[in-house]
């Protein structure tokens, strides 16, 4: 195999694997969903606050979902190819 | 709704008409289409005296038309002492409205001097993501030779009248690339992290501005290192991941931005090469959404670090720590 | 970084395209439309508190025009009141006093009339028993003296016959009062009589004189609830009784 494919096949795939963290990331906003869901259905006068944290809430959860796409994004990109 | 009919069902035969149109086109037809092609950085397109002209800096010129209109349209109407707006100027009036009481359930005494920050990135940040909506905006532009060793992935070749550009099948024909005239500014990681940077500078400008030098005593707590000799050495060094917490609010806040509309973008490329027949549509409303999420998460992200700033620290650690 | 497109250049442009964009927003957006929101605030709120002072003055003066008529239904029931009464007073003053004089008036029109009828019969009783004297000399000639003539007529008349009253004879009476009826008012020795025997007899304490020219002769003597009737008219009827 020469460099260039190795290089390519190296970063190809540990961009993919960089991005198994979005996993988490995932999960977190679902769990924030359903909870804030839940909470707008027992108390709908806290409509307003409950959406407010919720979209805080995810956004913090997306904020490792981030992390994860910048390495990504670092790996595809800022790699240079070796000569 | 009930008073113009005719209108509806019109509308619904032009949405026919342009899905037979392009069946016709795309199967029948056999028009080539652009394939996607994933470029980070903002293409060139042209030159004024040395400085180059991105496509991203076109689209942001549009959008500070847009945004300078209304608001210019907004002071208009308010001068002239109408009491009810109208149009657009309504909807801004109701957005402003709507996102105050947000700013002053999170910000208390310091909403006034905040809030101005919130409406300046939804409305920046909203119309930069909603141009993505604009027909010919990221599909319309021009073909480039590629540089050697840059992502040239397709060939041009002639089908019919048309110049088409497609994947190269064989080593056949030039190798270029496609640039677009216009390209949604949020895809651009110069304008998210300029509004990331700017955020997170006026984060500590407040916290300076409500707390003075205590401000400070956030990131470097020696206060408690004598008098509680294990839980001191803690406090110090939540005190260090305050401020990496800090960099990473410019991470976060820069790259969440770029990151949904780039793979909003991303996205509507693969379908329409996929499907290249109203499939795009579906998620162009899904590209809706997330826009005005994206521009509303910014602001009000935004809007509660500089409340949480003014308000002292005590509590909001584990929040910031994870941004 | 410059992989990524990040770009000194790029990034000072855009931020200064920001500060231009904040600083155009807040004055012709922000600020404008928060002072209108203001003022609609203020508006609504003056509206508010001018709806809340009328509603005041409102309730004040409804709680005014209450008294007002409740002051005046007050004295309007007391006047109605007061008057009912006086009324009632002077009502039962006047039926009272009309009543008092209705009954003197009655008793003593009754008094005259019994007085006026006793002694016009009295009277009638002497020219009676004249005529009837002077009808039967007509009719026996002169069998009976004058003397005899009378006692018989005033037996007839008064059903006492030689001092004792005859309905009397052989019946059992008692009671607590008496009253006699006389076809023509008795002398007083007849009354006597007749009192002190039905005194005698029934043991009642009084006995009250009746006239009651339908009887023709004799008496009617009622003691309590008993009535012997020795009267002409019953003895009239008795007989007619017979004859059928």
């Amino acid at each position: 195999m020469d460099i260039a494919a190795a290089y390519i096949l190296g970063k190809l795939i540990g961009a993919g694997l960089a991005m198994i963290g979005a996993i988490g990331a995932g999960a977190g906003i679902g769990i924030v969903a359903s909870g804030a869901v839940q909470a707008m259905g027992r108390n709908p006068d806290a409509t307003g606050t409950v959406q407010t944290n919720m979209i805080l809430g995810i956004a913090f959860a997306e904020a490792v979902a981030i992390y994860c796409l910048v390495v990504a994004l670092l790996i595809l990109f800022a790699i240079p190819m070796p000569a | 709704m009930t008073e113009k009919p005719k209108q509806k069902v019109w509308g619904r035969w032009v949405v026919l008409a342009a899905i037979l149109v392009g069946i016709y086109l795309f199967y029948v037809a056999k028009i080539p289409y652009i394939m996607p092609g994933v470029f980070l950085p903002a293409e060139k397109v042209f030159e004024i005296a040395g400085f180059p002209i991105t496509n991203t800096l076109i689209a942001l010129f549009f959008v500070d038309l847009i945004v300078l209109a209304l608001a210019f349209g907004v002071k208009r109407a308010i001068a002239s002492g109408k009491n009810i707006l109208t149009g657009f100027s309504g909807a801004i009036e109701a957005l402003v409205d709507m996102l105050y009481s947000m700013t002053e359930g999170t910000a208390g005494k310091w909403a006034k001097a905040i809030f101005p920050w919130f409406v300046t990135i939804m409305l920046l940040v909203l119309v930069a993501n909603w141009m993505e909506m604009i027909p010919g905006i990221e599909t319309v532009g021009l073909i480039e030779p590629a540089p050697a060793g840059e992502h040239g992935e397709f060939t041009t070749t002639q089908i019919g009248p048309f110049t088409g550009i497609m994947k190269p099948l064989s080593e056949e024909g030039e190798l270029v690339k496609f640039v677009p005239y216009v390209r949604v500014v949020s895809t651009d990681l110069n304008f998210t992290l300029a509004i990331a940077l700017v955020v997170v500078v006026m984060i500590q400008v407040y916290g300076i501005r409500s707390q003075g030098l205590a401000y400070f005593s956030k990131f470097w707590n020696t206060g408690t290192m004598f008098t509680k000799p294990i839980f001191g050495v803690i406090d110090f060094g939540v005190g260090l991941l305050e401020i990496v917490s800090e960099f990473s609010k410019v991470l976060s806040f820069a790259f969440r931005l770029f990151g949904n509309i780039f793979a909003g973008s991303v996205l509507l490329f693969v379908i329409g090469s996929l499907v290249p027949v109203f499939a795009q549509s579906i998620f162009y409303l899904l590209e809706f959404f997330v826009g005005a999420i994206q521009a509303f998460v910014f602001g009000l992200l935004a809007t509660t670090f500089m409340a949480q700033a003014t308000q002292g620290h005590g509590g909001e650690h584990h929040e910031e720590a994870h941004a | 970084m410059e992989a990524l497109g990040i770009n000194p250049g790029f990034l000072l442009v855009q931020i200064v395209n920001l500060v231009i964009a904040y600083v155009v927003i807040s004055k012709w957006i922000v600020g404008p439309v928060m002072g209108m929101l203001e003022k609609r605030r203020e508006t609504i709120a003056q509206g508010l508190e001018d709806a809340r002072v009328a509603a005041e003055a409102r309730a004040n003066a409804e709680k005014d025009a209450q008294k007002i008529v409740a002051e005046a239904q007050a004295k309007a029931g007391a006047v109605v009141r007061e008057a009912t009464e006086r009324a009632e007073v002077a009502a039962r003053d006047v039926k009272i006093s009309a009543e008092a004089e209705a009954k003197k008036a009655a008793a003593k029109a009754l008094a005259g009339v019994e007085e006026e009828r006793s002694r016009i019969l009295g009277d009638i009783r002497g020219q009676v028993a004249a005529l009837a004297i002077a009808a039967t000399q007509k009719l026996v000639g002169d069998a009976l003296d004058e003397k005899r003539q009378r006692s018989l007529l005033d037996e007839f008349f008064a059903g006492v016959k030689s001092g004792k009253v005859q309905v009397l004879e052989g019946a059992q009476i008692s009671g607590q009062s008496a009253e006699v009826t006389s076809a023509l008012p008795l002398t007083a020795d007849e009354q006597a009589s007749v009192k002190k025997d039905v005194l005698a007899k029934s043991g009642a304490a009084e006995v009250a004189f009746r006239v009651d020219p339908s009887i023709l002769g004799g008496l009617v003597i009622r003691v309590g609830d008993k009535v012997m009737d020795g009267s002409v008219a019953g003895k009239l009827e008795g007989l007619r009784a017979n004859l059928r």
